[in-house]
């Protein structure tokens, strides 16, 4: 266990480190600078301004500095808002994604068993017809169309819920981003839930309990949850760092201050640091949570051996 | 935001709206408010901005975001009157010398909102530090019509040398290179406005921040959320407050879809704009609350003039813009949202362009023209034009060029193939003169000819398809040294006429500003800056959102 914890963060340096280089390299070739704007410039005044940012270093200097930078857990300066650095935004963005994200996954993750598991016992009813008319939906709808269709309904028409903003600890805002974020996920472990119950309810040690005259309930939460969930589980690892990176579009439809949104921006306006502290996050996330995913496995299941 | 899932976001919102809703019928959840005559108990203005400042910062500010906040933190010498006129600002008054170049201001009895006295220094201050090369500050060139600004800026003489004086606390002296009749319109610009130097100095790039930036306008910073929110207070030591309604102010940076979602729930007072595809609907379901007005843009196509096929061909280069139907392209493609362009400038505050005697043709002579001069350039049905237009990705963008490609084939038989790059990408390569012909759009930075008419100077820092007519120079240098504005107008208007023979762009339309106001915000200015200030807003009490 120790062991399997600690090749896995090792390999996680020289990923990350693969990470940064592409995400600069990928940066610096793509045409057009942070500070071309419509406005013709001074020449003097490119000069101070790149002098300010280090843009008039050679390259590879700027990427030594980047590097030894990044290992201090310093991201930078933002190019596109001034006097603010990467890891303040990241400060100010990622408990948004997280909160947003984190809730999405829960209600996702609450929902989709019951319905997934719900499926299973019922299967080939209405029941199971139903829920699993409601997962094809979710997987089939982008977010970008949920999402204005819950605007145009609950904000626009009904007014029941305001149509984007937010406000730190106020559910109603988070409410409408929550659901469109979650529902794709939410069909995709309703899906799954669906078929590792149905196979976990075939196999002998549920026979076993039947024959027993256990309660079927009792077999569900006692027997079956347990080794249903294990598919779900290592589908989780992804899906949050999914839901936290993935929430572009919801941070952009309902006016989130979220780090996706430097994201884009920042590689509209070719905000060098911007985008590569959040790629560099990114890639950090996913890695943890993998890591996060494996481990929760393991625990639940005693077949499965860490090396 | 990217432009392809900004548009994709805004189609997906409005045409569900709109399935919603027959456009004959307009909806009554949007439309039925009952407005009073009170003022609301509530002034708490919210406001949309189309994304976040890069700073608030007035000498770094280079977005359009920015400078309508700092309208509201900061005041110059002159400020924007609620007509949209020219007003005293911090200055009361001010007289100029005979020849125009000497300019002496008379300051208020004015205060920072930390108690401070403003002073003629803290202009001297903020604008030494605008011209001097080491602030960085993008548009330092805007200070060019004072004395030694630009030599400042580029290096050759320090800044103390700006021909800024402060002869005493409250009067300032101004000297000028030559008289420019713009300069109460120029000193109204951020760039110009007054700067706290204590603040600055104690707390440096951070004095921008809400708990150290010292502010001058009606109001003062409070909060900043990047990508959420900038929060303004009403400032109570701002020397007209007793004149301002609005107690605080809150700017939200948003896309146009969400600006639109967002105001028809009713949680915005006012949307910065909307997109011109989505202009005829918002008219029908929201009636008088779409307020559109002329704005100083020009909407162009630029060509390049040193290189095949528009160089030395002058013939080409007029039938093409002979070709255009700009009448089809403003009301059936834009539906009437923006007027027609023959000229580069934007009709003006005493200025009206000289309009080319083919603007008045019909359609058929117009195009007979064309034809007969793309002839003479050398195309044919046999050899026609190929050639490419590039555009920065944008779907109101698209609209129009692939309406004037279709003009352009159908009129002449030229083959012009459309291509859309990123933003930044087009803006690069224009730069470096790569296109042959591009997307050309200039909002001009004051209300004067001069800021339009500089784009096809030869050596200008944008000139991006390097025109160069020693006679069109000749005339705007002349232009410029003239004390004599009626004078200068009449060389302008040569110059104008002189670019309309020579074509080196093609002009499509003008601008317009275009905003969603509900109708018990009251106070609205409107102005071809399109600067509208928030002092001058006030909410009346209302039913409905």
């Amino acid at each position: 266990m120790a062991t399997f914890l600690l090749r896995r963060l090792l390999i996680a340096i020289p990923t990350l480190l693969i990470i940064a280089t592409l995400a600069f390299v990928l940066l610096r070739v793509t045409p057009g600078g942070p500070f071309d704007g419509d406005k013709p410039m001074i020449p003097e005044i490119r000069r101070s301004i790149e002098a300010r940012y280090h843009l008039d270093q050679p390259l590879w200097q700027q990427y030594l500095r980047y590097l030894g930078d990044l290992a201090h857990g310093d991201l930078g300066p933002s190019f596109q808002y001034r006097n603010t650095s990467v890891n303040e935004l990241i400060a100010q963005g990622l408990p948004v994604d997280i909160a947003i994200g984190g809730s999405a996954l829960l209600l996702a993750l609450l929902l989709g068993c019951a319905i997934g598991m719900l499926a299973a016992v019922r299967r080939n009813t209405w029941l199971d017809r139903l829920g699993m008319s409601i997962a094809m939906l979710g997987i089939s709808l982008p977010v970008f169309v949920i999402a204005p269709v819950l605007i145009l309904v609950f904000a626009i028409q009904l007014r029941w819920l305001p149509p984007g903003d937010w406000v730190a600890g106020s559910w109603r805002h988070m409410l409408l981003p929550v659901i469109a974020l979650a529902f794709p996920y939410l069909a995709s472990i309703a899906r799954l839930m669906r078929a590792s119950t149905l196979e976990v309810l075939a196999s002998p040690w549920i026979r076993a309990a039947r024959a027993r005259g256990l309660p079927t309930h009792t077999i569900l939460l006692k027997h079956a949850l347990r080794p249903a969930l294990l598919p779900v589980i290592a589908f989780l690892g992804p899906a949050f760092a999914g839901v936290v990176t993935g929430s572009i579009i919801i941070e952009t439809v309902f006016g989130l201050p979220g780090i996706g949104r430097y994201f884009i921006t920042g590689a509209l306006n070719r905000d060098y640091t911007v985008v590569m502290g959040v790629t560099v996050l990114y890639g950090a996330l996913i890695i943890v949570f993998n890591l996060l995913a494996d481990l929760c496995q393991a625990w639940l299941d005693p077949r499965v051996r860490l090396r | 935001m990217s432009v392809v899932l900004r548009a994709v976001l805004g189609t997906a919102v409005l045409a569900l709206a709109a399935c919603n809703a027959p456009s004959d019928t307009p909806r009554a959840a949007v439309t039925s408010i009952t407005v009073g005559q009170q003022l609301a108990t509530d002034q708490n203005l919210r406001r949309a901005i189309d994304q976040m400042p890069r700073t608030l910062d007035p000498t770094l500010l280079t977005d359009i975001p920015a400078q309508r906040i700092t309208d509201d933190l900061f005041e110059g010498l002159t400020t924007l009157a609620e007509d949209g006129s020219i007003a005293p600002g911090i200055a009361h008054s001010w007289e100029t010398s005979a020849d125009g170049l000497i300019w002496t201001f008379h300051l208020r009895e004015a205060r920072w909102s930390n108690g401070d006295p403003v002073t003629a220094q803290d202009f001297v201050y903020a604008w030494r530090r605008t011209v001097n090369p080491h602030t960085g500050a993008e548009y330092a060139q805007s200070l060019a019509p004072i004395r030694d600004a630009l030599a400042i800026t580029e290096g050759k003489l320090p800044p103390e040398r700006l021909a800024a004086t402060a002869l005493d606390a409250r009067t300032l002296r101004v000297e000028l290179n030559a008289p420019t009749p713009y300069l109460l319109a120029l000193l109204t610009g951020n760039f110009m406005q007054p700067l706290h130097r204590a603040s600055i100095e104690k707390w440096g790039d951070d004095w921008i921040r809400p708990e150290h930036m010292v502010s001058n306008g009606p109001f003062t910073l409070q909060e900043t959320v990047i990508g959420n929110r900038i929060v303004l207070r009403k400032n109570p030591r701002y020397w007209a407050a007793d004149t301002v309604r609005i107690t605080q102010v809150t700017w939200y940076p948003l896309d146009r879809a969400e600006q639109n979602s967002r105001y028809l729930a009713g949680d915005l007072h006012i949307a910065e704009s909307f997109s011109a595809e989505q202009y005829g609907w918002l008219k029908s379901q929201l009636g008088d609350q779409v307020v559109t007005a002329p704005y100083l843009g020009t909407f162009m196509i630029g060509l390049h003039m040193q290189k095949p096929p528009f160089a030395n061909n002058r013939a080409l280069r007029r039938a093409l813009t002979l070709a255009v139907d700009r009448e089809i392209l403003t009301r059936r493609v834009r539906q009437g949202l923006y007027p027609p362009a023959w000229t580069l400038v934007p009709p003006l505050p005493g200025y009206d362009s000289p309009a080319p005697e083919w603007a008045s043709w019909s359609d058929e002579q117009r195009h007979a023209e064309a034809r007969r001069l793309y002839a003479e350039a050398g195309y044919s049905k046999g050899k026609p034009l190929r050639v490419d237009l590039t555009y920065p990705t944008d779907s109101d963008n698209r609209q129009n060029y692939e309406a004037v490609a279709a003009m352009w084939r159908v009129n002449l038989g030229a083959e012009v193939r459309i291509y859309n790059e990123e933003f930044r990408v087009t803006q690069q390569n224009r730069r470096l003169h790569l296109l042959q012909m591009f997307h050309f759009a200039w909002i001009g930075d004051y209300p004067d000819p001069y800021t339009f008419l500089q784009l096809f100077q030869t050596g200008f820092g944008i000139n991006d398809g390097v025109n160069s007519n020693p006679r069109y120079d000749a005339l705007l240098n002349a232009a410029n040294a003239e004390a004599d504005n009626a004078r200068r107008y009449q060389l302008f208007r040569e110059a104008e006429q002189l670019l309309d023979e020579d074509a080196p762009y093609i002009p499509l339309y003008f601008y317009a500003s275009r905003h969603l106001i509900k109708p018990y915000l009251k106070g609205w200015q409107t102005n071809i800056l399109d600067r509208n200030l928030s002092r001058y807003m006030y909410l009346l009490q209302h039913q409905g959102q």
